[in-house]
């Protein structure tokens, strides 16, 4: 996977906290779903961990997409469709022929 | 895109005996028969056409099964074999036809200004008042190109690099589906709980 720590500092860079200007927040959802996908190299989580221990905007902003993907993967879990119970027996019916 | 996955087009890697067939079918390949159903069910909405697929996936990785490195990632192998046979065969004949003209939608979420025009407040709240029906119909109504990104990395939990090889597409390619995905997701259940009072109720509580 490439490394994305550039693109993760370049981001920040333009962070509220640091330079009195918003957060590039289009960019900021995609580096949070790195981190989130564990896509992130290294060096990218800890740029990033080091950023949201500092910036209440950025923190807030993680911590929300954390919980929500969380709670949409969870409910989307359990509504699984059952298997047939004919399924198993018709591959190696077919498989057999 | 061929008839055939690529995985069917690779030269023989393997000779393998019955006896080794038998068991790499059995110990690698049929764990994930639920996976592959559940995978199938969210493609067709249908559950004949699920099982079809699913048996059609299992028949082909067995007829091709010299073509898989014993010990690889199987799960893998067989959910590309089962996208390619959704898109290249299943789709064509399918009960229910793509209703969404994907080359459309591919072209306005990648337009420029796509991400302005998506901006849900969707709340964690929120979502702990609806029950799987109400979310699943959300992903449900995105298109097939989309949904399949969410339902293989939030469900099946690949990583963007399996995913790659399962759809065929390079890894920026996935990572920018999947996040437009998740806004589209987003978006339908910000629109659906604004219809259902679900915000009403959370700030009546």
């Amino acid at each position: 996977m490439t490394k994305f720590s550039e693109w993760f500092k370049d981001t920040f860079q333009k962070c509220y906290c640091d330079q009195g200007n918003l957060v590039n927040e289009k960019r900021f959802e995609e580096i949070v779903q790195l981190v989130l996908d564990d896509e992130a190299d290294e060096e990218s989580r800890r740029i990033f961990e080091e950023k949201i221990k500092n910036c209440v905007k950025s923190q807030t902003t993680f911590e929300k997409e954390k919980h929500l993907r969380e709670k949409l993967r969870q409910k989307l879990s359990e509504h699984k469709t059952e298997m047939p119970e004919n399924l198993i027996a018709s591959i190696r019916k077919s498989i057999a022929q | 895109m061929s008839e055939n996955t690529q995985a069917e087009q690779k030269p023989k890697k393997a000779n393998y005996s019955d006896q080794v067939k038998a068991r790499i079918f059995d110990q690698e390949f049929m764990p994930h028969v639920n996976s592959m159903y559940n995978f199938a069910y969210r493609l067709t909405f249908d559950e004949d056409d699920a099982k079809d697929l699913v048996q059609d996936t299992y028949l082909k990785a067995f007829r091709f099964i010299n073509s898989f490195d014993k010990g690889t990632n199987a799960k893998a192998w067989l959910f590309r074999i089962l996208k390619n046979s959704f898109i290249n065969e299943f789709r064509k004949k399918s009960k229910q036809p793509a209703k969404i003209d994907y080359n459309e939608v591919e072209q306005y979420y990648n337009s420029d200004d796509a991400g302005e025009s998506i901006t849900t407040d969707l709340r964690v709240e929120t979502i702990q008042h609806m029950i799987g029906d109400e979310i699943t119909g959300a992903l449900n109504n995105i298109p097939v190109d989309f949904r399949t990104v969410i339902i293989l990395s939030d469900l099946e939990g690949f990583t963007y690099e399996e995913m790659s090889k399962i759809l065929d597409i390079p890894i920026g390619t996935v990572r920018s589906r999947l996040h437009r995905a998740r806004n589209m997701m987003k978006e339908k259940l910000s629109v659906y709980a604004a219809e259902m009072g679900y915000n009403k109720k959370k700030d009546n509580d």
